[in-house]
């Protein structure tokens, strides 16, 4: 039986979705927040917001968006996981954690990358063991702060343009730039979770300058919770990304304006609905109006919501379409240990019907 | 219910008929009049012109390359006008429902997204679900992935290519077959910077050449009706027109189409060593009938190139306006998105203005010219009605051309040609003839039996007005437009094509995935029940 709670006490789905829309109805501004679901949760949410007027975001918008922001004001070279991990010679991981990010979607590959030139930079002060047969693994800088001028350092080295020679890892980053002017297909790999804008656009500079003479490319490792899967529904639907408001009838972008955690902390957005399907806690930068999340019970919110209701997972409770790290792209997930949970998807269209009937609906 | 659209003049180049009179439907489907000539309703189109719903064979407007470009561009597709209350996101700047709509004014009913990578088929799909009104289709893209070049270098047989080429189609759920720069992408990879028709890829020594006829084969002898989509190597490029002169030869005696041919019409005479070959082009044409092409004309403004063509677009990036741009090394061919301004006082961009009207003017058979812009590469699609005018009025185009740059206009043969089309070849060039590449037997035509999918405009002298905004539009014999206003939403199907296979390929197949990449297949699957709409796919049979 689906699980629901209105003012924390247990009530029936149906009731919960009629306060649900209640509360919608009174909202002058509402805001649809965490949209950690799979694709046909973002779709629902997406044409409820526009119905109803609001705005939507997704809990790791701030790092997709600082991505986002530097590519769509720049140029970038990117691939895929796949053409990764079958052909390329040379790896930069770039950042805390990020080469466990990629092993971990790796685990089934047979050929572990036998013969591949690894480089580390700012990996963290333990990282892991890399590089089952790797031929070199040199990992340099322990503070992330340090990374903007070691990737400065490091182009200015691939540019063949004078820099100044100081600090333990001066020689190393010499070094480096060479073994990256040398592959044959290198790719630099990061997360934008743990880089700021500068970094990140260096990155691409990098990455830019050395396919004047061979080959590299970048491939950003995605942020959880279905982020890219929704950026790319929100793409086709509206035409924006995230942190877009429908307040004037059209979908309007702007990252600071439509940042969630603004709207709720400043009070502009008088009605928070939290979507969290895969299970990621609750922000605590709010207190959602209307929570849809995996684990109602285990999640502690800032406040009550006055609406709870759970759903299930993607590709746990029940199929769905998101985006996978491992491909890339979008894909069909069939549900591990199906169960009657309820989709958000299914909520969410019900509680539109709610609010506006069944008509004109886009999905 | 049947429902009569009486008194238009009736073009129905299929069955020779232009003239005053009534077209019927019933259930979705053209049928005869009645004996007792009564209908449950009437629409008149006294003075109108009607026409099948028209078939855009080569658009993109869907899929990751598609939808990342607008991501990359937010400030080129602002909406600024309300939704409408019956058609939600309609006005959400080149949206999918935007999209939708916009064709749907223009009479159009039928679109093919030409370039989906097959791993990313299922991404593609799901965009062409949320695009309202009109049937779809994809072409999947194959050419540069290593699967087929691996059997390609151990000299597997043609049935084992056509085996992959079926399954590929299955799992996308395509309705072609597409090749883009042959091998030009897996080249690329290797850090060639240039790739010709008989140049060979790096690891896998075999020629573009060799892939290009290898799949022309295969979608041939799996009785897909629509032939092998070639987009050929050195788009763009001065003297490029060989390239595409080689490729016509090489079609030899199967079907083949070639994509957006004013990309391949450029020679290398004149002062600027850029010059028009369009006459050159279409005598080939002329003189080879089993060859097809589409034009992808371009028009001037502002738009964004997306293209599979990943090893053209990393040496266009440097030339994007404005200057950003994304390259993909992608799973088989990848590709790049590169915003673009072709502007009228541009001695290129007027050259190829003109190359692309002189292939639609030198042709000389209608139902072997497709109308594209290659949207949005030439130009988005959204010009189309501009582009019939221009094709409709040897005046107009001498009213374009004094305003282009005279030395650019005298690299070409356009200010000499005189042709103008009439309606009945708009109406074969945009109905009939698609529907027949395409191997759709019930679009494209107005005979009973078929689709209801029907367009009725205003005899207006503005051409371009006319075609801008129908007057109405049916869709399976449902109003769909009124003046020119999508008045509410539908939702039609992707057309797909599935030949038959050994089963061993699938198996063939899913250890590849697994031993190269770890993976399963099924990822790339693209089910049914994963798309969110009722029945969104429909079979379109092969040739036997």
């Amino acid at each position: 039986m689906p699980q629901a709670w209105i003012a924390g006490k247990p009530a029936t789905l149906e009731a919960a979705i009629a306060e649900a829309a209640r509360l919608l109805r009174a909202s002058r501004l509402p805001l649809i927040a965490g949209l950690g679901t799979d694709v046909a949760g973002a779709r629902a949410a997406i044409a409820l917001a526009e119905r109803a007027g609001a705005a939507i975001d997704h809990m790791h918008s701030g790092a997709l968006l600082r991505e986002l922001d530097v590519m769509r004001s720049s140029g970038v070279t990117l691939t895929t996981p796949g053409e990764t991990a079958v052909r390329a010679d040379t790896l930069l991981f770039v950042g805390t954690g990020v080469a466990e990010a990629w092993a971990a979607t790796q685990q089934k590959r047979r050929d572990g990358g036998a013969g591949r030139r690894v480089f580390r930079l700012c990996p963290g002060r333990s990282p892991a063991p890399l590089g089952a047969g790797a031929t070199a693994v040199t990992a340099v800088g322990k503070k992330a702060e340090e990374l903007p001028a070691m990737l400065a350092v490091l182009r200015a080295h691939i540019a063949g343009r004078p820099t100044g020679e100081h600090g333990p890892s001066a020689k190393a980053l010499r070094e480096i730039a060479a073994e990256l002017k040398a592959a044959r297909f290198g790719v630099a790999i990061w997360s934008a979770a743990t880089l700021d804008a500068l970094a990140i656009e260096m990155l691409c500079g990098l990455v830019n300058d050395l396919n004047a003479t061979t080959r590299f490319s970048a491939l950003p490792l995605p942020p959880a919770d279905n982020a890219v899967g929704v950026l790319q529904t929100c793409g086709w639907m509206t035409g924006m990304p995230m942190r877009t408001g429908f307040g004037r009838g059209f979908p309007e972008h702007d990252p600071w304006l439509f940042d969630g955690r603004r709207l709720a902390q400043s009070g502009e957005a008088d009605c928070v609905v939290w979507i969290s399907a895969y299970g990621t806690p609750a922000p605590q930068w709010a207190a959602p109006t209307i929570a849809l999340t995996r684990q109602a019970a285990g999640t502690t919110f800032a406040a009550t919501p006055r609406v709870c209701i759970e759903v299930g997972c993607p590709g746990v409770d029940h199929a769905g379409v998101e985006y996978l790290p491992q491909i890339g792209t979008l894909a069909h997930v069939e549900a591990a240990k199906p169960s009657e949970a309820v989709s958000a998807a299914n909520v969410i269209a019900r509680l539109a019907s709610a609010l506006f009937g069944d008509g004109a609906r886009p999905c | 219910m049947l429902t009569r659209i009486a008194g238009g003049r009736v073009i129905d180049p299929a069955h020779g008929r232009d003239g005053v009179g009534d077209v019927w439907m019933r259930d979705g489907r053209i049928v005869d009049a009645p004996p007792d000539g009564r209908a449950d309703a009437t629409y008149d189109a006294a003075k109108k012109i009607v026409m099948a719903g028209a078939i855009d064979i080569h658009s993109h407007i869907a899929g990751w390359n598609e939808n990342t470009a607008r991501l990359l561009l937010p400030e080129q597709h602002r909406a600024a006008a309300p939704r409408p209350p019956a058609t939600p996101l309609s006005n959400a700047g080149w949206s999918t429902f935007q999209t939708g709509c916009l064709y749907a004014a223009m009479g159009f009913t039928t679109v093919v997204e030409p370039a989906v990578s097959p791993h990313c088929a299922l991404h593609a799909h799901l965009e062409l679900a949320d695009i309202p009104i009109i049937d779809k289709a994809t072409l999947a893209v194959l050419g540069n992935d290593d699967y087929l070049l691996g059997l390609l270098r151990s000299s597997e047989s043609e049935a084992a290519i056509a085996d992959y080429v079926a399954w590929t189609l299955d799992m996308s759920r395509s309705l072609g077959i597409k090749v883009v720069n042959a091998g030009g992408a897996a080249a690329f990879k290797e850090n060639v910077r240039a790739f010709s028709f008989d140049d060979t890829v790096p690891s896998y020594g075999v020629t573009s050449r060799r892939i290009v006829k290898a799949l022309q084969r295969a979608v041939s002898e799996l009785g897909v009706p629509h032939p092998l989509h070639v987009h050929c190597n050195n788009l763009g490029l001065a003297g490029n027109a060989d390239t595409a002169l080689a490729t016509i030869a090489a079609a030899e005696d199967l079907p083949l189409h070639l994509a957006h041919l004013q990309f391949y019409g450029y020679g290398k005479e004149g002062e600027r060593g850029f010059s028009s070959a369009a006459p050159s082009l279409a005598a080939a044409v002329n003189a080879t009938p089993n060859v097809t092409i589409d034009v992808g004309q371009v028009m001037f403004g502002q738009t964004v190139t997306i293209s599979s063509d990943v090893l053209r677009q990393f040496n266009a990036r440097n030339q994007a306006r404005p200057r950003k741009w994304l390259i993909l090394d992608g799973d088989g061919n990848g590709g790049g998105i590169v915003p673009y301004e072709y502007r009228r006082k541009d001695f290129h961009n007027a050259v190829q203005w003109a190359v692309g009207l002189e292939l639609f003017l030198l042709i000389d058979d209608t139902r072997r010219v497709f109308f594209t812009t290659d949207h949005p590469n030439g130009a988005p699609f959204t010009s189309y009605p501009e582009i019939f005018a221009l094709l409709m009025s040897r005046d107009l185009r001498a009213q374009w051309i004094a305003d282009l740059p005279p030395a650019a206009m005298a690299v070409t043969t356009l200010p000499s040609i005189s042709r103008e089309y009439s309606l009945a070849e708009i109406a074969a060039m945009t109905r009939v003839a698609p529907a027949k590449l395409l191997g759709l037997a019930d679009r494209g035509h107005l005979a009973p039996g078929a689709i209801a999918d029907v367009a009725v405009y205003e005899d207006a002298a503005d051409r371009a007005r006319m075609f801008r905004a129908a007057a109405l539009v049916f869709k399976d014999g449902e109003l769909v437009v009124r003046g020119g206003k999508v008045t509410h939403y539908r939702f039609g199907r992707a057309l797909t094509v599935r030949p038959d296979r050994d089963r061993a390929t699938d198996r063939r197949l899913k250890a590849y995935y697994e031993d190269r990449f770890g993976i399963s297949d099924g990822y790339f699957k693209v089910p049914a029940h994963a798309i969110g709409r009722p029945e969104p796919f429909e079979r379109v049979p092969c040739v036997s």
